[in-house]
């Protein structure tokens, strides 16, 4: 046994002196495609070419995939082919169910981390906060002024704040100016990228001088019209975005998901504004906007439901598991915020109490969204079996209209 | 410079898993470790970053009509998986870099120096190939041997079949090659013998796929969408709904600013 080990030892010696003097050659011609000689140490367990088992005395990573980073599985217990096997389906297989492959998803789950629901969120109540700023603007006269500034800070915050959660959700988060490098209408992710840019731009300088005169006063009215319509944009797009995709939830909810969001946005914006401090006017405003975005939110959120309904299997992570927890949960907070915001009265503690209630049900709304869309994707039944109804229908018409 | 594919014929494909093994070391992709899944002989499970080639072992319990075993009611279905280089590709529509693009031989490529990783082609692929590496941070896929094609070489998996069940070559030849297999062995008993995805007719949803296959069982039992669809073309109506939306909340504020101050 030490005899093999020592051989090891030796043997793993000499690899890298041949290495070594590979490199060295290797780099003095000039070869662009070899790695540093640091990565190419193949008896280093940690080396991020190990796991290739490639002999690199004998050849040069210059492969399709030879760029693949790969760190050692032991120490990065990330989704290895064994969790993917052990992560189970969504919901039980039943006899009625048609055949699947060992119950193996049909799609891939979505990779987007938590800063994903959260930057729905942040960026929902920013583009609705964005509008109410320049309506209010446009309209309010001088006792919404407060109001304004509120609006257009909260839309520049939220505008760049979202941008910074989104970049930390990429593999590769030092390439995140690649998204501005082409604009790809097909792609709402491209759309979105370009209108959170702009917003981003527009709505910061909105907040530092809108309210500025002479000179800036141009840029301030520019400003405020940019903001309108990229507020339209970056409350909602992200609903199109999840909308456009093949996982089964999101596909099925495709019609009232961009709704639903634009609806939530203006819940959010509105309760951000409920706490902090307004006068009688700003407050009445405040009030109408938010019970209008509160009822929205929950009237949509039943008719996602309903439409991913219409195949059983496919609104199951609304119903069961963590997902459904989380969406009833919303729901329910989202009903008692609604009821608060109705309820008669004045005080600064029930507007407090109905404004943080929808703070948490927007929150929780995006991420039951993600946690039942990954779910659903999970799940090869509901693929099978929503795209098999659309055939199934798409048949009957056929036959429909041969008998007419 | 036509468009090329695979024709995968899964009736001969053995298992041998020959097309895993070559396009792993042609590639030089990293290993996805090791173990047993208990899945028939599939240890590999998907197809994914780091696998372009995806050997599915199905034991089926159902004899293939036109064919008399000693197994009785059984019969082994074996399928290698692989992008389908689909010619309307969710992926390649929803990738926002650019890092995504169609070569000349109408494949679907992916350009590892500009991918930053957002994962939206993931959410595209009605097929679930495409996946990104955490270790990694970008979207990785089969490149139907992009650096093999410009070679005039043929892609690694198709030259290391030994039994020809993945046939590489001009899209128009696989095709009516296909079809002849069709005929040859509905003539020899296996009724079931049908193209999968073979022309836009067939696969509306993705317009035809450049690597299509000949199976004998519905797509669900070799874990393949019925009825595929690239999601840009679903999309319209959600913009619409958005563009309504947006327009609503405007008026919303507009209505809650008038009657708000309105009252003072």
């Amino acid at each position: 046994m030490k005899q093999t080990e020592q051989m090891i030892t030796i043997y793993q010696e000499k690899l890298r002196s041949v290495l070594e003097t590979f490199w060295h050659n290797g780099s003095s011609q000039g070869n662009g495609h070899l790695p540093a000689a640091s990565s190419i140490d193949n008896s280093d367990p940690d080396s991020p070419n190990n796991g290739r088992n490639i002999d690199l005395s004998l050849a040069g990573l210059m492969g399709e995939g030879a760029q693949q980073q790969h760190e050692n599985a032991r120490d990065h217990p990330q989704r290895s082919a064994q969790e993917r096997w052990e992560a189970p389906a969504t919901a039980a297989q039943t006899e009625h169910d048609g055949p699947t492959y060992y119950d193996r998803p049909v799609v891939k789950e979505p990779v987007w981390i938590w800063t994903v629901p959260l930057y729905f969120y942040v960026g929902g109540a920013a583009g609705a906060a964005a509008v109410l700023g320049a309506v209010a603007n446009w309209f309010g006269g001088k006792q919404l002024r407060g109001l304004v500034t509120r609006c257009r800070w909260l839309a520049a915050i939220g505008a760049n704040l979202g941008a910074l959660l989104l970049i930390a959700d990429l593999g590769r988060p030092e390439r995140f100016l690649n998204m501005l490098r082409v604009f790809r209408p097909t792609s709402p992710m491209s759309v979105g990228s370009w209108v959170l840019a702009a917003s981003g731009g527009s709505m910061t300088v909105n907040a530092l001088i809108g309210h500025r005169r002479y000179w800036r006063k141009s840029i301030g009215r520019l400003t405020a019209v940019l903001n309108t319509v990229l507020g339209m944009g970056l409350a909602g797009y992200t609903g199109v975005l999840l909308a456009n995709s093949v996982v089964p939830l999101w596909r099925a909810a495709r019609q009232s998901l961009p709704v639903l969001f634009v609806g939530s946005g203006i819940a959010s914006a509105a309760a951000l504004l409920e706490l902090m401090t307004l006068n009688a006017a700003e407050a009445r405003v405040v009030r109408y906007f938010g019970l209008v975005g509160r009822t929205a939110e929950l009237v949509t959120a039943a008719v996602v439901e309903q439409e991913a309904g219409q195949v059983e299997r496919v609104a199951t992570p609304l119903r069961a598991g963590r997902s459904g927890e989380l969406w009833k949960i919303s729901k329910y907070i989202g009903i008692v915020g609604l009821a608060l915001a109705l309820w008669p009265g004045r005080s600064r503690k029930k507007r407090t109490a109905a404004a943080l209630c929808t703070t948490a049900s927007s929150l929780l709304l995006r991420y039951a969204l993600m946690s039942a869309g990954k779910a659903s994707a999970r799940d090869p039944q509901a693929t099978f079996q929503q795209q098999r109804r659309q055939t199934s229908r798409s048949e009957a018409k056929d036959t429909d209209h041969h008998e007419q | 410079m036509g468009a090329k594919g695979f024709f995968t014929d899964t009736t001969i494909c053995i298992g041998c898993k020959a097309c895993e093994v070559a396009c792993k070391e042609w590639n030089q992709l990293p290993d996805d470790g090791f173990f047993f899944s208990g899945m028939s002989y599939d240890n590999t499970l998907d197809l994914g970053a780091s696998t372009w080639r995806h050997v599915e072992f199905i034991e089926r319990p159902v004899a293939l009509s036109g064919q008399e075993t000693g197994l009785g009611n059984f019969s082994w279905l074996l399928m290698s998986d692989v992008c389908k280089h689909c010619n309307d590709a969710g992926c390649l529509d929803a990738c926002p870099t650019g890092s995504l693009i169609r070569t000349e031989f109408e494949s679907v490529y992916v350009q590892p120096d500009i991918c930053n990783g957002c994962g939206y082609c993931i959410t595209a692929c009605p097929f679930g190939v495409i996946d990104r590496r955490d270790d990694d941070g970008r979207a990785w896929k089969c490149t139907l041997c992009y650096d093999r094609l410009k070679d005039d070489m043929e892609p690694a998996c198709a030259k290391a079949c030994p039994t020809k069940s993945i046939h590489f070559g001009e899209l128009d030849n696989l095709r009516e090659m296909a079809k002849g297999r069709v005929v040859e062995l509905q003539e020899a008993g296996v009724e079931e013998a049908y193209l999968y995805g073979a022309d836009a007719a067939e696969q509306p949803g993705t317009e035809g796929l450049n690597a299509f296959f000949l199976l004998v069982d519905k797509p669900e039992v070799y874990n393949l969408p019925p009825e595929p669809v690239a999601p840009r073309k679903q999309v319209k109506q959600s913009w619409l709904a958005l563009a309504a939306a947006g327009v609503a909340m405007t008026i919303v504020a507009v209505g809650a600013v008038l009657s708000g101050v309105q009252q003072s």
